[in-house]
């Protein structure tokens, strides 16, 4: 099973027609998937070195991520429509369009936060309050999980969805604990209140891109071993 | 109910089911499918003992309908398939009017009053959707009827001797969408009435009618589970290579 | 032109001309005695027995002969004929025993209709003592009809496809209501068919009758089935080869043979006529 979709030369030739297709339309969503993975390692970079270039190259590519899922939005509409999936088949077009949809929004937050950056208005001044805030730590985090989704759908293998999910517990951590600094910082006026406020968003949109990888490993963990976790797993 | 228990069957010296245990709950749609030769019409053809007609075959197990041995001494084959009808490939309407047609059951069964004849015929045929369609020409031969309409008309013609289960083997295979449409509609009402089992090669077919899905290979049932579950997240391998067209 | 399409016309013409000389010859056959024959053909030839020696007066007797062997015939052989068919073919699967009439009854059907008369004649006219009669030529007719009814009908019934059995078995009928209700309602027309074939057959044959029934001169109608009377085929052969004056009678023996032909043509037309009737149901 893990190596149903996998592709080498050989075994493309002797593949039906139905299944490369799934195959190129599990190809786009890959693509996709990457062009989200460099939006975010960008805009961690701009926002730690308040780069505002950077920032405007995230936001700039904002457009791609949307084209990109409008199109395979369509694909799978025509795939379903053409080919009348089952199983297997129907289980991964019906995550690629979720999947597809999460990897929107999660740019989205990037653009967002890219936003704020050439605003200039949402650092943190003291590169102390940024180390105490772990923002570094929370956008690795979300990274991370979104790197390992991404080999976890590669490789057809949910060995990683229980590290994954492990992830956001981190995340979800390090956010309630940025409230509390925010919170302190802003009443020792170490930081102004507007200013304090924003890094608390920017914070509060790292935080949901890891609810949004969570939901992609659920999607993930559907289409390989078609349980649906998510109703069953106690929300933390 | 149907139960098999541990049910193997011969064409001479072919094994062509292997240890088949099966139930089928009353007011259910069952259908088999699975590739050509796997056994499922085999299996179908028990319940109504059609395949008691070839020659050189054997069966071993227990075929039971309501917890009766269908294929003890004691049971008159021709009252069995009173109580158990079947609707062929093919439409196969006989040569005759379309009122002899649905009456031909009660004919063969001795039932002359002619007015409960003509109460049962109308009330088949509007049992099979077709009423409507024929009741101006009851007396036409059956062959005038498009495609669909002889499949009804055999649906109807099995309804009329009031069975408990009906066979459907591949039952619109041979007919256009629109038919095939009609004829899957009939199964859903049909189903609060009888039991239904259907042997089918479109899987959507199987998909869209059945509550419970069998599928063969091999002469092996390899699964047998609820529709959904079947056309979602199967539990065997072979299962799903057949049903998403990877197979072999 | 294609030389592909070239070939294939020559060879369709080529089938076409043999097919066109076929009907050619039947046609020939069919004008030439009606030219020779209808000269005789009057009421009085049609309605009176031979008189002179053969040379004038009609064939009442023959023609009423013929038509009672036909009947007696077909009494005989339609039945048995059928009913052995519908066991072969429906009821006794394919075991030994069917393989074995069934050859029986090929061979049968190559056995020369002069052997049928030395049979008969041994048989029913001296052994069972019908003597020279109606009876006899019937069963002796019949017996060699037989196996062509027997071979027609099979075909008949096998042309039924299997899918009305089944429908049939599948109502909870029984399998000779299935054959009563179902099959032979379907398979008559054909049978009807072979059955015509062996009308013209049996109304043709003059060797059975020869030893067992056919008188050479009888102007009397038969009045028992034990009574010998006339026979078209066997007094055509008689006043064209064996008469008293061959140049006298020749006229005669060309309508004797127009008779002969009308009374097969009427049959297969009326059989026909009937096979159409019984066809309605079908597309």
């Amino acid at each position: 099973m893990s190596t149903r979709l996998l592709v080498n030369s050989f075994t493309y030739f002797i593949m039906k027609h139905t299944e490369k297709e799934l195959i190129a339309l599990k190809e786009e969503v890959s693509e996709m998937w990457r062009l989200v993975l460099s939006q975010l390692e960008k805009v961690k970079q701009a926002f730690l070195s308040n780069d505002v270039e950077l920032a405007r190259e995230v936001a700039s590519r904002e457009k791609r991520v949307d084209s990109f899922e409008l199109k395979i939005d369509a694909d799978c509409e025509n795939y379903i429509a053409l080919y009348n999936p089952v199983a297997i088949d129907l289980r991964l077009v019906l995550s690629l369009i979720k999947i597809s949809i999460t990897l929107e929004r999660i740019a989205d937050f990037a653009d967002g936060i890219a936003k704020y950056i050439i605003d200039e208005s949402a650092n943190p001044e003291s590169g102390d309050l940024k180390e105490d805030l772990q923002v570094e730590t929370i956008f690795d985090a979300v990274i991370e999980m979104l790197s390992d989704s991404y080999v976890a759908l590669e490789s057809e293998n949910t060995r990683l969805s229980g590290k994954i999910l492990a992830k956001d517990e981190t995340v979800d951590e390090i956010y309630r604990n940025a409230v509390k600094i925010l919170a302190e910082a802003i009443r020792d006026k170490k930081i102004d209140a507007e200013n304090g406020l924003k890094t608390m968003l920017v914070i509060r949109k790292i935080e949901r891109i890891g609810d949004h990888c969570s939901n992609i490993v659920e999607e993930i963990v559907f289409y390989i071993d078609a349980k649906v976790l998510k109703h069953s797993r106690n929300n933390a | 109910m149907l139960e098999t228990r541990n049910i193997d069957f011969y064409y001479g010296s072919f094994h062509a089911l292997k240890n088949i245990a099966m139930e089928m709950e009353d007011h259910t749609v069952t259908a088999f499918i699975g590739p050509s030769g796997c056994g499922k019409s085999t299996f179908l053809r028990l319940f109504n003992r059609m395949n008691d007609l070839i020659p050189n075959t054997r069966l071993t197990g227990e075929c039971l309908i309501d917890g009766e041995d269908i294929y003890h001494k004691s049971v008159d084959v021709t009252n069995l398939r009173k109580r158990v009808g079947m609707v062929f490939q093919k439409p196969n309407p006989f040569p005759k009017s379309i009122f002899e047609n649905v009456a031909y059951g009660l004919r063969v069964a001795g039932i002359s009053d002619s007015r409960f004849v003509a109460a049962r015929v109308e009330e088949s045929l509007k049992g099979a959707a077709l009423w409507d369609e024929v009741k101006d020409k009851l007396k036409k031969s059956a062959f005038e009827l498009s495609g669909g309409q002889q499949q009804r008309l055999c649906i109807a013609r099995a309804l009329a001797i009031s069975p408990s289960v009906i066979l459907m083997d591949e039952p619109a295979s041979a007919l256009d969408p629109i038919s095939t449409s009609k004829i899957e509609d009939l199964i859903h009402i049909l189903k609060k009435d009888y039991t239904i089992v259907i042997v089918t090669h479109n899987m959507q077919q199987a998909a869209r009618v059945s509550d419970k899905t069998g599928f063969f290979m091999l002469g092996e049932l390899v699964e047998y589970n609820d529709t959904k579950k079947i056309f979602l997240s199967p539990e065997k391998e072979e299962t799903q290579n057949y049903i998403t067209g990877r197979f072999g | 032109m294609n030389s592909n399409l070239l070939k294939q016309n020559i060879a369709f013409g080529i089938f076409r001309a043999l097919s066109l000389m076929v009907a050619g010859v039947l046609l020939w056959i069919l004008g030439f005695i009606i030219y020779q024959g209808i000269g005789v053909i009057s009421w009085e030839f049609l309605t009176t027995a031979p008189s002179g020696g053969m040379t004038s007066g009609g064939i009442l007797p023959a023609i009423v002969g013929t038509l009672y062997l036909i009947a007696g015939s077909s009494i005989v052989a339609f039945p048995l004929g059928i009913l052995s068919a519908i066991y072969t073919s429906e009821y006794a699967g394919n075991g030994h025993i069917v393989k074995f009439i069934r050859i029986m009854t090929n061979n049968l059907a190559g056995i020369p209709s002069i052997v049928f008369g030395l049979f008969g004649m041994s048989l029913f006219v001296n052994t069972l003592g019908f003597g020279d009669s109606i009876l006899a030529g019937s069963l002796t007719l019949g017996m060699l009809a037989l196996p062509l009814v027997i071979r027609t009908t099979e075909e008949a019934l096998k042309a039924i496809p299997d899918t009305f059995r089944t429908g049939s078995l599948a109502l909870g009928a029984s399998k000779l209501q299935t054959i009563h209700r179902i099959i032979l309602p379907m398979a008559f027309p054909n049978i009807i068919t072979g059955l015509i074939l062996s009308i013209g057959r049996i109304s043709g044959e003059t060797a059975p009758i020869l030893f067992t029934v056919a008188a050479y001169f009888l102007p009397q109608l038969p009045h028992s089935i034990y009574d010998q009377v006339m026979a078209l085929p066997y007094h055509l052969y008689v006043i064209a080869v064996s008469g008293t004056d061959l140049e006298a009678t020749r006229p005669m023996a060309y309508g004797t043979a127009l008779v002969l032909i009308v009374i097969v043509l009427v049959i297969n037309v009326s059989a026909s006529a009937l096979r159409k009737k019984l066809q309605k149901y079908h597309a």
